[in-house]
């Protein structure tokens, strides 16, 4: 545990008092979940409430009360989609921005691309400040950082009083070359500040090059941030309502799978567009890891099978991120955990195109009306396909609580079979297996593609509907084991608890790859220190804190830049790097190195797992029945009830665990065992058994 | 095969697998090219071919280059026979406009696949086409107003640049020798072989895991799906003949007012375009040749038939098309094509769209800017003593729509390439931008408007040396249903804070400090302005 010996006063050091609950909790679409850890109890526990979409604090608060004593000290780690929802539905605050003279229209030309190739009537994204809301100071600034045309006074004076004519509340900030000379920024910054309104200037949240990029995630922190701001403010204050007496100790999640303060998150509200995906995946790293001997690298891909679509992530070690990410529609180049979607899901709608072929998704029956087995409508969806295979038996599904109609089911999956020639089993086996080809596809984009080879991974299932799916698709790429922890679907809000103290700083230097490592020491030192005063104004001790710095490089005349870690011999990675990704390298050519990145990872202790003792008895007891389940043949399948499952029991495909979370299936050849964390740990078998069923 | 005996699930899949090959090798072209032009502009597609020529799926990158990509692989399908047949490992290059090309700049590398080193015969080819910012010629960028193809840069029929594995220095040598910035080139080139390997291996990896004859299979399979699809749109439309002729404001050279003419007969599931009555083919670089022609018709169909159809030959199947040998829509050598890729291509979209809007009125738009706006400036870097060439294309204004305004300020049609962005082309080139803004006012007016164009404004740096290769400066993008034309494009040169109009099409010498200000075309109005009271 840490320890505060020695640290100067003012700074404290956050550290888990294992006195003190520790509370994640996630925002989803349907369900807000909440995962508890008790050190009294050594208990974790999970919960789900329904989500309070017109104001998300209410279930969180309802949530909270039913946690919190009056007496109780808690530390909350907090997920939630206000920032995202904000920017898709586009209920952000009035922004306004200020670039240079000659370009305030680089927000709406973008890259002057459309976005689908062949639809005559789709468009771009409509910009979110309107073009009135743009504003232009003269200034500029050259590529080497030369002021060609100094920012007046005169330019600045005036314009908090025009903006705030206009009713706006937040200001962005964008001017050419600002990550080299930030000083016009900061002037402008400065006297808007003193006008009190929100600025998201780009020299401070994305010092890097490529205008409409920057612009792009500068002006998103203008229009969500004010209203992620107001949403805690108001939770905060209803916390300590709730809790009178408790010492309540609030955190963030970002998207790049770290935490932060309100007060940061409050300012970087971008930062948390991503927060309940960064949860998931961290949850699934932090599972494997225990699950594996102390010191072995982890090495996952994270499968999250929701209702609409599926998301699943690499992780080496770590969990990786990505400056490319792009959400409805805007890009966002600060570092998100990189997570590749594809429109396959339980609910994703079954349909015969006029081509005669059959599709699955991306259109999805979603929760309302959802599945025909729901009962709500006849819509044929992958959810239906396994319930007329016979691996999602209607009367066991959410632990019994929502019994399934398997009659309205089969109708739905036959009317659709009948259109195409085939009965509703070989439909169902299709249905499954398009879905199936949908998210291996995924899972390929991510590994094979990007030059990692998937037998080194372990496939973790986090979410409900991924447990049927997540053994065939490791055979389908050759990963070898499946990880299903035992509280999948609340795994995000578990990850928000293992999460640390993240803190990334990327600058654009525009170096020639051969300076020697002791000068881009000195380069880094700065972005260093600023982290470092960042992540110890988090509460964490000094020695918890991890500083890895890292470099984009690319071959002189390139414009993708790859991410190297900064070792002396940074040259000799880049070109391993490049090999890796793009099949050659070419030592003989002179490199650049484009931005210089730090992240601070401040450590915190982690609520641990529960580990039980291997238990040598029989899994009979937990044996609930047999029944028939449709493989490529009709096969006999014993079921088991996974709650009643212990450490050591160990199954053999075919077979199917119900759990009130999640059902599990294993096919012939597959081997499960239970370890002491309860992880069903399944072995997939790579000997070439598993015959080409595209 | 027969729709009845196709598996609809294995037809689904096999789609999606095909599609991820074109993909895959987009992404490792794109991630490790050298050029701003293919890197930042994504200038570039990628596909794969069964053993007789026809495409079975391309990545969606550049419209341009979708029809006109099986053309090459059927040249050299021609070239590589007998004692010349292509063995494993090989690797075929080429750019000439009149053996499987389209125009110079864009460079095709395609490879042969083959089941294992003793194979004698290919299972399919992967291909792919990137536009390199330079291959000489009388001009830096190679997208000059030339009089021949000759002085439009150095032309590569169709040989082997890798032959059993090995690159074959001579080929890359002689290349490099050829043109402004050879490093760049060979950057280029890598990347094209490496994204060709990516898919090679990608191809193999299927046959193994599904076996040959299934891929086959399929892959005929897909070709009959898209073929379907498309009799299937092309039988919800009127039987009858539409004609629309159109024209580009001139070749460059003098001669204006070119007209291109079509005349679509549709009749059952079937169609027959037929060009006949367009211009013959010019003195100036804005003859387009077959393949570019092709590739506009199929974008054309590909685009009403809807979202989700395989990028194919299928595609072009229930379609006749008629391009007399000789004329600007299907020119002969040695006629100069740098501009038919690039103007006329869009000119034959306008024809195309203006025709079925008559049998389809509710899903065609208006024109939209109906030119690129091509510009290349090249010189010498005084601060790299290295001789640069930047070459751009400009968005503009998208024709209205039956139910909508047109998009402003983006590319339409047969290119969507990126722009460059100011910060990464200030870095790169001794040039600086002043504007880069919306051209207010200059889509048409109309119960929808057009979208707008855009300003943009280059100050170079150092002396230079400018060509435009831009239309629909002296003849507006039509509007449709009673909505008005869209506003011409302009190009100026400001030099001492006066403004100097520029042709459509020509070279120039700058001095540095002039700005080159480019004013992009409007898109067409949809419907009369007065039907709304007030929109």
């Amino acid at each position: 545990m840490p320890s505060c010996a020695g640290l100067p006063q003012q700074v404290s050091c956050w550290r888990v008092n294992m006195a003190k609950l520790s509370i994640g909790i996630d925002i989803g679409g349907t369900f807000t979940d909440f995962v508890v850890h008790d050190p009294a109890a050594d208990a974790l526990r999970s919960f789900k409430l329904p989500t309070t979409p017109h104001d998300p604090s209410v279930a969180v608060l309802e949530g909270l009360a039913s946690i919190l004593k009056p007496d109780s000290t808690a530390r909350i780690i907090h997920g939630s989609t206000v920032a995202t929802n904000a920017l898709l539905e586009r209920k952000g605050v009035a922004t306004a921005l200020i670039t240079t003279r000659g370009f305030r229209d680089v927000l709406q030309i973008g890259r002057q691309n459309r976005p689908q190739l062949y639809d005559l009537f789709a468009d771009p994204p409509t910009p979110l400040v309107k073009r009135d809301w743009r504003y232009e100071v003269d200034e500029r600034v050259d590529a080497q950082g030369n002021v060609l045309i100094a920012l007046q006074d005169a330019q600045v004076d005036g314009l908090a009083a025009q903006l705030r004519l206009q009713g706006i509340a937040s200001v962005a900030i964008c001017l050419l070359f600002s990550f080299l000379h930030p000083e016009h920024e900061q002037r402008i910054a400065n006297v808007l500040r003193r006008g009190g309104f929100f600025v998201s200037a780009s020299h401070e949240v994305l010092p890097q090059h490529r205008e409409y990029e920057r612009t792009s995630t500068t002006v998103i922190n203008a229009y969500v941030s004010p209203i992620l701001d107001r949403y805690l403010a108001n939770l905060e204050t209803a916390i300590h309502s709730v809790a009178l007496k408790s010492s309540v100790d609030l955190r963030i999640m970002q998207s790049n799978g770290g935490i932060i303060s309100p007060a940061e998150a409050r300012s970087n509200g971008v930062h948390c567009i991503m927060s309940g995906p960064a949860g998931g995946v961290v949850g699934a790293l932090t599972v494997a890891r225990a699950a594996q001997p102390p010191g072995a690298e982890v090495k996952i891909i994270s499968f999250d099978m929701g209702g609409t679509s599926t998301d699943v992530s690499l992780c080496e070690g770590d969990i990786q991120t990505t400056s490319e990410a792009s959400v409805g529609g805007f890009p966002i180049r600060i570092p998100i955990i990189d997570i590749h979607t594809v429109g396959a899901g339980g609910g994703s709608i079954a349909a015969v195109d006029a081509g005669g072929a059959l599709r699955v998704g991306p259109q999805s029956a979603g929760a309302d009306p959802g599945p025909a087995c729901y009962g709500h409508s006849d819509t044929p969806t992958v959810t239906d396909a396994n319930v007329v295979l016979g691996r999602l038996p209607g009367a066991y599904f959410l632990g019994g609580r929502m019994p399934l109609d398997e009659a309205r089911a089969w109708h739905a999956i036959g009317e659709l079979g009948a259109r195409i020639g085939l009965s509703a089993t070989e439909t169902a086996l299709g249905i499954v297996a398009i879905a199936n080809a949908h998210m291996e596809r995924a899972l390929r984009v991510i590994s094979v593609e990007r030059g990692y080879d998937p037998r080194d991974f372990t496939l973790v299932s986090i979410g409900g509907a991924g447990g049927l799916h997540a053994a065939e698709l490791a055979r389908r790429v050759g990963i070898r084991s499946v990880l299903i922890p035992p509280f999948a679907s609340t795994l995000s809000a578990y990850g928000m608890l293992a999460a640390d103290v993240v803190k990334d700083y990327g600058i654009t230097v525009m170096l020639p790859g051969n300076i020697d490592a002791v000068t881009l020491a000195t380069q880094f030192q700065p972005l260093v220190d600023r982290c470092m005063h960042e992540a110890l104004a988090e509460d964490v001790g000094p020695e918890n804190i991890v500083i890895q710095q890292s470099l984009d490089m690319r071959y002189h005349g390139q414009s993708y830049e790859l991410n190297i870690a900064f070792s002396p011999d940074y040259r000799t990675a880049f070109e391993a790097a490049h090999a890796r990704a793009y099949g050659y390298h070419r030592p003989d050519v002179a490199t650049e190195i484009v931005n210089l990145r730090v992240r601070a990872i401040g450590r915190v202790a982690k609520p641990p797992l529960q580990t039980r003792n291997a238990s040598h008895g029989d899994s009979q007891p937990a044996l609930l029945e047999t029944r028939q389940v449709m493989f490529d043949r009709q096969l006999n399948v014993p079921f088991y009830r996974g709650e009643l499952l212990q450490p050591g029991h160990a199954l053999h495909g075919p077979a199917i665990i119900v759990r009130n979370d999640t059902t599990v299936l294993l096919n012939s050849g597959d081997n499960a065992v239970i370890d002491a964390h309860r992880n069903i740990i399944i072995t997939v078998p790579t000997d070439g058994s598993n015959e080409a069923t595209p | 095969m027969t729709h009845a005996e196709l598996d609809p699930i294995r037809l689904e899949v096999y789609k999606h697998l095909f599609a991820s090959v074109a993909e895959e090798m987009g992404v490792v072209l794109r991630k490790s090219a050298y050029s701003p032009n293919i890197k930042e502009r994504r200038d570039y597609s990628c596909a794969l071919f069964d053993t007789q020529g026809a495409m079975i799926s391309q990545a969606a990158h550049i419209p341009v280059h979708l029809g006109s990509m099986p053309l090459s692989v059927l040249e050299i399908l021609r070239v590589f026979h007998g004692s010349q047949a292509l063995e494993s490992g090989d690797m075929v290059i080429l750019n000439d406009p009149y053996r499987g090309g389209t125009h110079l700049p864009d460079i095709t590398l395609v490879a042969p696949v083959f089941e294992n080193e003793s194979s004698t015969a290919p299972i399919g080819f992967v291909a792919n086409r990137a536009h390199h910012a330079d291959v000489g010629g009388m001009q830096p960028g190679s997208m000059p107003v030339a009089s021949e193809i000759f002085q439009e840069g150095l032309i590569i029929p169709p040989i082997k640049l890798i032959a059993r594995g090995q690159i074959n220095p001579a080929v890359l040598d002689l290349i490099l020798a050829n043109v402004r910035t050879p490093m760049e080139r060979r950057g280029d080139l890598f990347a094209q072989i490496a994204s060709n390997r990516r898919g090679i291996d990608r191809l193999l990896e299927m046959t193994r895991r599904y076996g040959l004859d299934e891929i086959n299979q399929y892959m005929r399979g897909l070709l009959a799906y898209t073929e379907r699809m498309l009799r299937n749109l092309i039988r919800s439309l009127p039987d009858g003949a539409y004609a629309c002729t159109d024209y580009l404001d001139d070749d460059g050279l003098g001669h204006q007012r070119i007209p291109i003419q079509v005349r679509i007969t549709i009749e059952d599931d079937s169609a027959c375009v037929d060009f006949t009555g367009s211009a013959p083919q010019q003195a100036g670089s804005v003859n387009a040749v077959l393949a570019i022609t092709m590739s506009a018709v199929y974008y054309v169909f590909r685009c009403l038939v809807g979202l989700d159809v395989p990028n194919n030959s299928g595609c072009m199947a229930p379609i006749r098309l008629i391009a007399p040998a000789g004329s600007i829509v299907n020119a002969l050598k040695p006629a100069p094509v740098a501009g038919g890729n690039v103007e006329t291509s869009q000119r034959i979209v306008d024809v195309l769209l203006g025709a079925l809007a008559q049998a389809l009125p509710s899903r065609v738009p208006a024109a939209s800017q109906g030119t690129m706006n091509n510009v290349t400036i090249g010189g010498w870097d005084d601060r790299t003593d290295t001789a640069f060439t930047y070459y751009e294309t400009v968005g503009g204004g998208m024709g209205a729509r039956s139910d909508r305004d047109g998009a402003s300020a983006t590319h339409s049609h047969m290119t969507n390439t990126l722009n460059t962005p100011i910060e990464a082309l200030e870095y790169a080139y001794p040039l600086r931008v002043l504007r880069y803004e919306v051209r207010d006012y200059s889509g048409g007016a109309g119960k929808y408007h057009g979208g707008d164009g855009i300003r943009r404004d280059t100050m170079v740096l150092t002396d230079a040396q400018v060509s435009l290769l831009t239309d629909r400066r002296e003849l507006p993008p039509y509007g449709l249903a009673g909505g008005a034309s869209g506003s011409c494009g302009q190009n100026v040169l400001i030099r001492d804070g006066e403004e100097l109009p520029l042709p459509g099409k020509g070279t120039l010498q700058l001095r540095k400090g002039d700005i080159l200000s480019l004013r992009t075309p409007g898109g067409g109005g949809y419907g009369a302005p007065d039907s709304t009271a007030n929109d």
